[in-house]
Formats: C-alpha cells, structure tokens, sequence
C-alpha cells in the first residue's frame, strides 16, 4: 500500500486532520489471565504487541513512561527532552565506562525510537555467522534469509525512505518505499571528501517519511520538516517512531497500553511457569495475570529484571557478552555555512568497509554524515576535547560552520564486559545496575583505522582543526538467543530455555552487535518472534 | 570566533516561527530569577561554584546565563542525568566535597580561599583538578578529573540549552515552526541570522 501512496503523493492535509486518530483503547482487568503482557513498547515490544493483538489475542502492554503528545508536548529543545531519556541512575564501570542518560535507553511509549536518529540500514548476510567468517565472536542461530521478509515488512509498514537502488548488502527484491531524505550540508561535505578518494556513498536509509503517508490506525502522517531534531523526539509524527506506527494499530487491534507501569517481579506456579507480572503503577502495587510474558525494556532492564528476580538464569549467561557498537566521531569546522541543525543527522552512508581486505581486525564499519543539536555539540566538545574557558566558548562558537562524520561498527563480546547489580539501591529500592565496558583489540583496531581514514577524508572535504571522539553508542546483547543452553539464554525463537512461557525479544537477544544499526533489526526479530509464538500456540 | 546579532532568539517569541511548546520552555528558562540564597550548596560552597563558573564559561556581556544557580536547582531537585561514574560518589556528595577540594587545594597551593585569587592562580587551580592531581586531601577518595569532567560538562549544558547560549552560536533551531527547505551548504533562509 505504502508503494501506490509514495507514487500518487497525496498533497498535505491541514494539521488538525494529522492529529493521531485516537482508535478508542481496550482496557482489561488486572484478574483477567491475558494471553500475553509485553513489557516495554519500543522497537522490541511494538512490533510484537501488535501482530499478537491483531491476530486475535488478548495483550497488555505495560510502559514505565508516559504516552506523550508530540505535537503539544516536544519542544525543539534538547535539555527539556532529556524526558524522553532512562533516568533512573546506572553506574557505569571498565576502561571505557559508557555515558548513558541522555545518549541511548527511551522511557515513554515509543521507548528508545522516541530519541532514535532513525539510521536504518539492513544487517549484511554475513553478519549473521561473524564466527565462521573470522573465527571470534558469536553466530546468530537465525540467518538472513530468515529475518529478510520481516525487513521488508518492517521497512514498507513504518515508511522507510531511501536511494532508488541501494549499493551494499544482500541485493534488495524491492525498493524502499519512500524516495530518499535531501542531503544536508554535513552530507554533502562527506560526499565530496569521499569522491575525492574513491569513496562510494549513497543516500541513507532512514525511517522519516518524504512525502505523507497514512498509517493504518493511526492517520495521516506528514513528510519530514528538516527540523533536525530527532534525537530529541520528533513532533509531527515524520519519524516512524513506534509510538506513531505499530502502537496505534495494535491498539486498533484491541491491545492495552498501560503507561507509567514499572515492572518489578513475576508469579510463578510450582512447574516455574510465569502466572502474573508484578508492577508498580500509581504508588501501588499491582498483578497482572497472564499466560505469557515478553520481555522488551532493553539491554540493561531485561537482564536487570531478571538478574532481580533470579529467573531464566541457570546458564549464568543473563548479562553476559554486553556489546556496544565502535562508533568513534571525526569533528571539522568548514567555510561553508553548514547549519547543523537542519536535515535528518545522517542523510548519507557508505558501506564501502563493511569488509576490509587485509585488515589486522573482525567485521567491519559503516561511514555516516552527523548533523549534530547544539547542546550534544557542546557536551562533546567539553567533554571530548578537554577544553575550558574562552578554548571551549570558541570551538562551540564555530557551531554552524561544523560537521562530522562517524563510524557504525562491530563490536565483539568480552567476558570483561557485563551487567550486574550493584549493592546501591535505586529510588524505588531497586539494585542499581552496574554497566562495565572496555574496547577490546578488535574495537581498537578498527577504531584506529578508522580514524585515520575519516581524517582524511575530512581533510579532503576541506576541513581544519579536525578533532575525534570516540564513543560506543547501543546497548547490545546480555540475553542472547542460541541454540546451546549452556551458552545461551533464549532459543532462536527468543523463548526462554528454562521458562515455557517467558521470552525476550529486544537489542539483548543479539548474539553479535551486526555492523549496522540496530533498530531495523530489533523491529524485524520482534515480529519474527511474534510469528513464532503464533505458531507454537496454534499447533 | 563567530558572532550573531544578539536578540535573535528573543525577537522570535512574538512571532509565528516558533512552536508554543519551544517557546514555553525558553520563555521558562529565561524568566528565571539569577539565585541569590542556594538551595541545594552551602552559602560559601555556593560562592566557589559561581566563580568556578565564571572561569570554565566565561561571561563579559551585559547578559548573564545563571549557571551556578541553575546547576544547583537541578541537584535539589535530585533531577539527575541518568548514569554516573562507578568510581564516583553520588552526585550530591561529588558536587558538594568538589566544592570543598577546591578550596583545599587553593589553600595549599596559595595560602589563600580561592575567592580571593586572580584569575590566572584561580585558572591553575582548576587545571592541576582536571589533570587529576591536585593537592588537598579530598581528592585521595575524589577523583579529580572525572568531578571536573562531570562539573564541566553540567555547566555547559546549561549554559548552551539557554537562549543567550544559543543565540550566541548562531543556532536557530528554535525557529522550528516552517520547517526547513534550504538545508544544503551555503543555504541560509531569511530568517536564519548571517554572522556578523
């Protein structure tokens, strides 16, 4: 449908007809045994909760965030967003401990695809078996070919917009739904450092619509603005958040949303069997009972909750093989005029590096554009560049004459690098969670090589005061689906081996981290672990 | 350094290029009355964050962006960003004992409060704290340069999410109601402020 959508363009409607349709919600009671509570309503636990709701079942969602009006409530402003943002504290450890808050796990429903930059490309087919290709890190249980349909599915239902012919990757049967994005100042400065080197680059995949298109359950959904803030929430419903896609159809197909709802615990019955979910809502406690439970609140609460509550862990694998992604940043400031605050931030790629012949690492990286929000930029430069004082007012005072470009890459698991619950307690009176992280050889390596090719090319952009930053953006891992239960917490269905009716479907289910970013795929294994479930219920 | 016409942001708020939710926030965070009594630090500590302030944000212009009185609503209200290092102490212990290193390490260096001190001697105070071994008792259990990375980075985001922050690097995103069509390089529209 989205296909004959993009080919009439249907002209712009006035906002009032943009307003989300508001399908009237089902409500169910807390006695009623649901079929299914999903816990979390972001890439992970959208997806699912709709294809469960749609097919007939009866399903809760419960989300520790509220359910906000984008139009009424987000400004174009980055500290007053921060509530899109986890906030509950996490003590982050190792060499190279991560900064969390306002750079990567959601809160709200739409979770973490309130704040995502919308960079979708899809995972490689040999990223899936990383092992067999170098010999390190994990293969998934799952290939390609078993996750393509759902990328396509995905890609055509939530308006995906991308180059007419997409260069890298398992060859696409069909195009992507929408036309691509514009090119904005920093994606023209990559493309012409690039070019100068022989670079291939293309127009990005990116899950923000350019043209209107309507969304079943939900309405009419305009074209991207420009406006250049979706890593502060978008506000006209452009960016296919889930709030905005797979949340308003599943509740059309009669799912409940019950927000500001904080999981804490489960029933069991004498087989282990989950009977209820434990919740916290309007300063009381509350039970839900159900017949299946799925887990989607992230990489760090998933393995936290069931850490907490000793559950599905005779493997001692939850919070295991935490991976990131190496995402290092290459920063220059340009004569032109780049006003980094217009365009989707990452309006171009190139996978020329997916693989490197001769290279000293595993895996490989993705090259992408970075427009940046002004508050982001000053934070890193503060925070990067060590600077202070007039040195710091200076670089930040340069913001519109600034660009950056990034690496997406492999990040491989190391016992080093797990999850655990500290001894301090949180405000509810929750163990904190303690993060540790540190780059291995692999991530080094390749992070080296790749900041020498971005300087250059950067340097052949046109470039000065060329300055890195190295981060590690996404959370991945910690609950991983294989095969063997000793190594693995979930099969391949994203079904607990220990608790029949208990399964995970989020970024902690991902044996490896994929050289791309990872919603895409989260929202494809979702609805693959959906169908799944449908099956086995019904046989 | 790049400069932009001042009033910028301000002279938006009358006009149809901003949303109400935009302008609600910085019409808020502008109306904010400069903190005379803290409310989260001690009078004294308090003092020393308003001249570390003048030092890592330097302000000379007529307008002041309240950086110490903001920095210490945000931790009276224990709003909290989310994540800290495992090595620090929780952030109202690290920000209160920081203020006491301060004047630790000014006292053994010079003898003297760091109120008192001139810029250059306040200046190499806070570098020997940002290169991680300053002289005082509180950093052997402080980690002195995580707590002036910490320090540094809540100070400037407060000071760039402020209107006169943003107006000063030119950043117009605030202008958020048409949308953008020129976004190429060199593309500035009529409402974008050309540097001066």
């Amino acid at each position: 449908m989205s296909r004959d959508l993009y080919k009439r363009r249907i002209p712009l409607l006035p906002i009032k007809h943009l307003m989300i349709t508001g399908n009237p919600m089902k409500i169910y009671s807390t006695n009623d045994i649901v079929d299914a509570v999903i816990i979390g309503t972001g890439a992970g636990g959208a997806p699912l909760l709709s294809r469960l709701a749609g097919s007939g079942l009866k399903v809760v969602a419960l989300e520790a965030g509220k359910h906000w009006n984008p139009r009424m409530d987000f400004a174009t402003d980055e500290h007053s967003q921060s509530k899109l943002f986890w906030m509950d504290e996490r003590l982050s450890a190792g060499g190279d401990a991560l900064a969390f808050g306002n750079n990567n796990s959601g809160i709200g429903v739409g979770g973490s695809t309130l704040h995502f930059t919308a960079y979708v490309p899809r995972a490689h087919p040999d990223d899936f078996h990383i092992n067999t290709e170098f010999g390190v890190g994990e293969d998934w249980p799952l290939s390609f070919a078993d996750l393509e349909p759902y990328y396509e599915e995905v890609e055509n239902f939530i308006g995906v917009s991308g180059p007419a012919e997409y260069a890298w990757g398992a060859k696409r049967k069909n195009r992507y739904p929408f036309a691509a994005l514009p090119l904005n100042g920093a994606a023209q400065l990559m493309q012409r450092g690039c070019e100068s080197m022989g670079i291939p680059t293309s127009a990005a995949p990116n899950a923000a619509l350019s043209a209107p298109y309507f969304q079943e359950g939900y309405g009419m959904r305009p074209a991207c603005t420009n406006r250049g803030y979706c890593q502060a929430g978008c506000n006209n419903g452009a960016k296919s958040s889930t709030d905005v896609t797979f949340i308003p159809l599943a509740i059309k197909y009669g799912a409940e949303i019950r927000t500001e709802s904080f999981v804490t615990g489960f029933e069991k019955d004498l087989s282990g069997k989950i009977t209820a979910v434990i919740y916290h809502a309007n300063g009381e406690e509350r039970r839900q009972k159900c017949n299946n439970v799925f887990l989607s609140a992230g990489a760090i609460e998933t393995p936290r909750l069931l850490l907490m509550n000793e559950l599905a862990n005779s493997s001692g694998q939850v919070g295991k093989n935490f991976m990131t992604h190496t995402g290092m940043q290459v920063w220059g400031q340009f004569e032109e005029d780049i006003r980094p605050y217009k365009g989707i931030p990452g309006s171009l790629i190139s996978e020329h590096y997916h693989r490197v012949r001769d290279a000293d690492f595993a895996g490989g990286f993705l090259l992408q554009s970075i427009g940046v929000m002004p508050v982001t930029f000053a934070t890193q430069v503060a925070r990067g560049r060590k600077i202070w004082g007039q040195a710091l007012k200076e670089c930040v005072s340069q913001y519109n004459h600034t660009a950056g470009i990034n690496i997406l890459g492999d990040c491989l698991p190391h016992s080093e690098n797990f999850i655990e619950l500290a001894d301090e307690k949180d405000q509810r009176g929750l163990p904190k969670p303690r993060i540790h992280f540190t780059n291995g050889t692999n991530e080094k390596r390749l992070t080296a090589y790749a900041e020498k090719l971005m300087k250059e090319i950067w340097s052949n952009a046109g470039a000065k005061d060329i300055w890195s930053f190295n981060r590690n953006p996404h959370l991945i891992g910690t609950c991983r689906m294989g095969n063997d239960p000793a190594r693995s917490v979930v099969d391949k269905n994203g079904r607990s081996h220990e608790i029949p009716n208990l399964f995970i479907a989020d970024n902690s289910v991902f044996p490896s981290s994929l050289s791309v970013n990872p919603a895409l795929t989260i929202m494809a294994v979702s609805l693959r672990t959906a169908d799944k479930f449908l099956e086995l219920k019904n046989n | 350094m790049t400069r932009y016409p001042e009033n910028t942001i301000i002279d938006l708020f009358g006009g149809e290029m901003m949303t109400e939710s935009t302008k609600n926030v910085l019409e808020e965070r502008l109306s904010v009355p400069e903190k005379q009594i803290p409310d989260f630090f001690s009078p004294p500590d308090f003092r020393i964050l308003v001249a570390v302030s003048n030092r890592l944000l330097p302000q000379d212009g007529a307008r002041k962006i309240d950086l110490a009185g903001m920095l210490d609503s945000s931790l009276a209200s224990k709003t909290g960003n989310g994540w800290r290092y495992d090595l620090m102490p929780p952030d109202e212990d690290s920000f209160r004992r920081g203020m006491n290193g301060i004047e630790e390490t000014s006292n053994a260096l010079f003898n003297a409060s760091f109120l008192s001190l001139p810029e250059t001697r306040q200046d190499e105070i806070l570098l020997a704290i940002q290169e991680g071994h300053p002289a005082g008792a509180t950093w052997n259990e402080l980690p002195a340069s995580l707590f002036f990375e910490e320090l540094l980075v809540a100070l400037t985001e407060l000071y760039y999410a402020h209107p006169f922050g943003r107006e000063e690097i030119g950043d117009l995103s605030v202008a958020d109601k048409p949308g953008w069509k020129h976004i190429g390089l060199n593309q500035l529209e009529l409402r974008e402020p050309r540097s001066l």
